[in-house]
């Protein structure tokens, strides 16, 4: 048993962690933040991304001592609590990005790292940006459409408003 | 007729919760008082077993290990019942369930199924679908490894070949393929106030998984309810049961509400395959380029169990002309047990493997006779009226041509070869 | 050396159980207080857009916008059968009963209204945005939440059916109608083949789909990206690779399947031929979409190297070991 304290969605928090507890387990069954998918356990499929410290991670691949002191993101950080969605997951939405929704959060994290790194990415920059997300039912293509939609409404809309609003990092 | 919703690009219903994150699928869902169960699977393809479950019944947190005699009516399947829920004496393929172990925590119910002594003593097994037909093989099911012969006889295929100008003689190899849907079989069953089991699984049809699990633990249908919540992907690969009802069994008993999750690993054993088929065609045409006869012998790998193997060989026998007229077609298929993975629905079901074949053929006869691939098949496309292989009329909605013609547009595609510049 | 060459698949597929195997859709609609409908059916939502497809269908036949349409199909206790979310019959099969289903709750509606106006005739009662109109007097109308008003406590709700045509094969022969409707696909593809390593990648792709008519383009779209991408690994990549009874490829490290990088851009022709029988022309496509693929690449490959690889998936030392022996007996 270990206590380590992290910031999850923008709440500060101390938690007692098991050793062989991954980032994953906390955040699906400590905290219940069941957004965060599990698809392999070994770091290949991406459903369970989360940004952590501003940078995507696989939570399957971390464990969960190594969070302490970190700030993570997950999936129910980007909609506000009115019901409006993030602008990647409204163009998820409307570009028709999402069929069975499993690799969605993840994919969806995956996309707002990128754009809070490179807001005018290139096709290219999205497909590698998206690379380490498996989705077996999209074929990939309306995916890339709407990062590009999203990275077009967050462009006009100034700064990224999801990490602006939100202000966990 | 005027359309309002219909046509329109309405925007799905269920998105919003899936891009919030808020969407259930089975492993999302938690209840008080929760167990975990983990199902131990065999390792060897063709084998006897026995169990010793002292040591692990004793392992920290052990609820109840079940296995074969705990289950009231030992058998599923969606065509035949040739799976036993848990295996009694005899694994028929690696990843078999042998038993499911129920304990306080996951973790306890992983160590206490690491923990049970199994011993094998192994059995001939045989691999290949062909083999598996020959006298001798080793038999996977007592009655006989042959599952389904399929047989399609139309016109008189020799007077065909007779007539024919070009005649392509080729085998064609297709591999067991897994669905890889993204969401790895999860459920949970518990017991309602009036003693109705309710299993919480993804699955494709909710109230075949209701029959199964009635009938396999001895119970009115009514007393067993199937909630399906967001389903990660299927592409035909929940449609077998795996989990469902050793879910049910295991609620049932111990009163608790019961949960499992396999690893992708065990996804992969879990759950059926696209089936491996070996498709061998004769193919001849005129000189112009007219299909006069087909000859087709697709040998079909259903693996350990029949799933859905009749329907879906049919499906590959009735599709084995491709969408052509051909007036003379002869096809035998064979689909066998073997002590592979079973295989069962995968997206398109036996009409996947079958292109592969017909299509090779065609650009091999259009190769032999000098024409284009796009011009033969123009030549003997379906339209409206066509007569399949099975003597059905296509009477209506038959835009097979338009696709060609559209798909040779945006290609580049030539009509006709002599069109090339000399 | 980069060869390109070119490759069409063409295919057909019959839609249900098929063989006389009884294939039956049941729906249940209810007319809600506030005038909306729900739609109570057994037809799993996997990611294929049932709920949305399907309700578009109630909403048509209702006049009322898709918000007006609660589509519910969870779980056992609260829907009827509606088979199984496969053999791409959900919209087919399910979008007739549902079509139905929803035909026959505004009849009873207008029986309501008929009774409500003291006409005798409400076979003559129409409809305009979302309003029964008086057979005689235009300017008479009554919501859907005036119709539920008038009925009360009692909720009115309906249950009908749809059942496929399917015919048992002969078993000498094989002759007869299995299937319907057909549904058409032709892909075309380019790829550019790297003869010294194998590698076949796909530069373009086309597709065109036979939907009968499209209930709903985007989400047809969005199967055939999926179904390319899924044929594109059937045909290069995929091949849980069988020894003795194990699974060598059982994860996705070592079973891979295409990733964003992996797939050109596929450009998706919808062709429209409505089907008569068919819930407003309409035909299943989730497994049609995939099934040209694998014989495009595999064309495309011979039009580029000049073999013929019958052996799936193509991966690069299958071919390597193919491009060898081909030059071996160009050599002679």
């Amino acid at each position: 048993m270990k206590t380590i304290q992290l910031t999850v969605n923008g709440k500060e928090m101390t938690l007692t962690v098991e050793a062989d507890q991954r980032l994953l387990d906390v955040l699906r069954n400590n905290l219940k933040l069941t957004g965060t998918k599990e698809g392999c356990g070994e770091g290949e499929c991406g459903a369970c991304t989360v940004i952590m410290d501003g940078a995507i991670v696989n939570s399957c691949l971390v464990m969960a001592f190594q969070a302490d002191g970190k700030s993570i993101q997950t999936i129910e950080a980007l909609d506000s609590e009115d019901g409006s969605l993030h602008p990647i997951q409204q163009a998820f939405l409307e570009e028709g990005a999402v069929q069975c929704g499993f690799c969605t959060p993840g994919m969806v994290l995956s996309a707002k790292a990128l754009l809070d790194k490179n807001p005018t990415p290139s096709k290219a920059d999205i497909q590698e940006g998206i690379s380490g997300n498996l989705c077996r039912c999209t074929g990939y293509h309306k995916i890339v459409e709407a990062v590009e939609k999203a990275a077009d409404t967050m462009k006009e809309g100034g700064e990224s408003h999801g990490t602006a609003r939100r202000g966990t990092k | 007729m005027a359309l309002r919703v219909v046509g329109q690009n309405e925007i799905r219903v269920d998105g919003k919760a899936k891009v919030t994150g808020k969407a259930l699928y089975p492993e999302d869902i938690y209840m008080d008082n929760m167990v975990f169960g983990k199902t131990l699977r065999s390792n060897r393809p063709h084998a006897h077993f026995t169990l010793n479950l002292e040591q692990a019944s004793q392992m920290p947190g052990v609820l109840r290990i079940f296995t074969a005699s705990d289950v009231p009516h030992n058998a599923h399947g969606v065509l035949f019942k040739d799976h036993e829920v848990i295996c009694r004496d005899k694994v028929r393929r690696v990843g078999d369930p042998m038993a499911f172990v129920v304990a306080e925590t996951e973790k306890e119910a992983t160590a206490a199924r690491d923990a049970i002594q199994v011993s094998y003593e192994d059995l001939p097994a045989v691999f290949d679908p062909e083999e598996a037909l020959k006298p001798g093989a080793p038999l996977v099911h007592e009655q006989g490894n042959l599952v389904y012969r399929f047989k399609l006889r139309r016109g008189d295929v020799a007077a065909g070949f007779q007539e024919s100008h070009a005649i392509v003689e080729q085998e064609y190899r297709t591999p067991m393929v897994d669905h890889a849907f993204l969401q790895p079989e999860s459920g949970l069953a518990y017991m309602e106030e009036d003693e109705r089991v309710v299993v919480c699984a993804a699955t494709q049809y909710p109230h075949f998984d209701q029959l199964e699990i009635a009938e396999a633990l001895a119970l009115p249908t009514e007393q067993v309810k199937v909630v399906n919540p967001a389903v990660g992907g299927a592409f035909g690969g929940r449609e077998d049961v795996t989990m469902q009802i050793h879910l049910a069994l295991a609620a049932q008993h111990l009163k608790r509400p019961v949960k499992t999750t396999y690893s992708r690993e065990e996804s992969f054993y879990a759950h059926s395959k696209r089936h491996a088929m070996v498709m061998r065609l004769k193919t001849g045409a005129d000189r112009e380029g007219n299909l006069l006869a087909t000859q087709v012998t697709i040998y079909s790998d259903t693996g350990a169990y029949a799933s859905w193997a009749i329907n879906v060989l049919r499906k590959a026998g009735v599709h084995a002309t491709g969408p052509y007229v051909i007036p003379h077609v002869h096809v035998d298929g064979y689909s066998a047990y073997t002590n592979n993975p079973y295989a069962g629905a995968m997206r398109g079901f036996g009409a996947t493997q079958i292109p592969i074949a017909h299509e090779m053929q065609m650009d091999a006869l259009a190769e032999l006779l000098g024409i284009s691939p796009l011009e033969i098949r123009l030549k003997n496309a379906f339209v409206p009226g066509s007569v399949t292989a099975t003597g059905q009329t296509l009477s209506e909605s038959v835009p097979l041509v338009e696709c060609l013609e559209a798909v040779a547009e945006k290609l580049g595609l030539k009509q006709s070869l002599r069109e090339v510049s000399p | 050396m980069k060869k390109k060459g070119k490759g069409i698949g063409c295919t057909f597929y019959g839609t249900g159980y098929g063989n006389g195997f009884p294939d039956v859709s049941r729906s249940i609609a209810q007319l809600e207080r506030d005038g909306s409908v729900t739609v109570y059916v057994g037809a799993t939502e996997v990611g294929q857009g049932a709920k949305t497809v399907l309700s578009q269908i109630a909403a048509e036949v209702m006049a009322l916008p898709l918000s007006g349409i609660h589509f519910v199909c969870e779980n056992t206790d609260e829907t009827p059968d509606a088979g199984t979310a496969a053999a791409s019959r959900q919209t087919y099969n399910t979008g007739n009963a549902i079509k139905r289903t929803a035909e026959l709750l505004l009849k009873e509606m207008k029986v309501t209204a008929a009774r409500h106006w003291g006409v005798s005739t409400p076979g003559r009662i129409s409809m305009d945005s979302g309003k029964l109109v008086h057979p005689e007097n235009a300017a008479a109308t009554l919501s859907y939440r005036e119709v539920a008003m008038i009925k009360g406590q009692e909720l009115l709700r309906v249950e009908d059916s749809f059942t496929a045509m399917t015919t048992r094969l002969d078993d000498e022969t094989g002759q007869g109608n299995p299937y319907w409707p057909y549904t058409f696909n032709v892909y075309g593809v380019e790829v550019e083949v790297d003869t010294d390593t194998g590698k076949v990648s796909v530069v373009k792709a086309v597709c065109a789909q036979d939907v009968g008519r499209a209930v709903n383009p985007k989400l047809i779209e969005g199967q055939m990206d999926g179904g390319f991408a899924m044929g594109l690994g059937y045909a290069l990549m995929e091949d849980v690779n069988l020894q003795q009874g194990h699974m060598k490829h059982d994860r996705y490290s070592n079973y891979l399947i295409p990733t964003a990088m992996d797939l050109p851009d596929l450009e998706k022709i919808i062709v429209e031929a409505p089907e008569s029988t068919a819930p407003f022309g309409a035909k299943g496509i989730g497994e049609p979409v995939m099934l040209g693929v694998a014989p495009a690449i595999l064309n495309a490959i011979y039009d580029a190297v000049g073999v013929r690889m019958t052996e799936i998936p193509v991966t690069p030392d299958r071919l390597l070991v193919a491009l060898k022996q081909h030059e071996g007996k160009e050599g002679i």
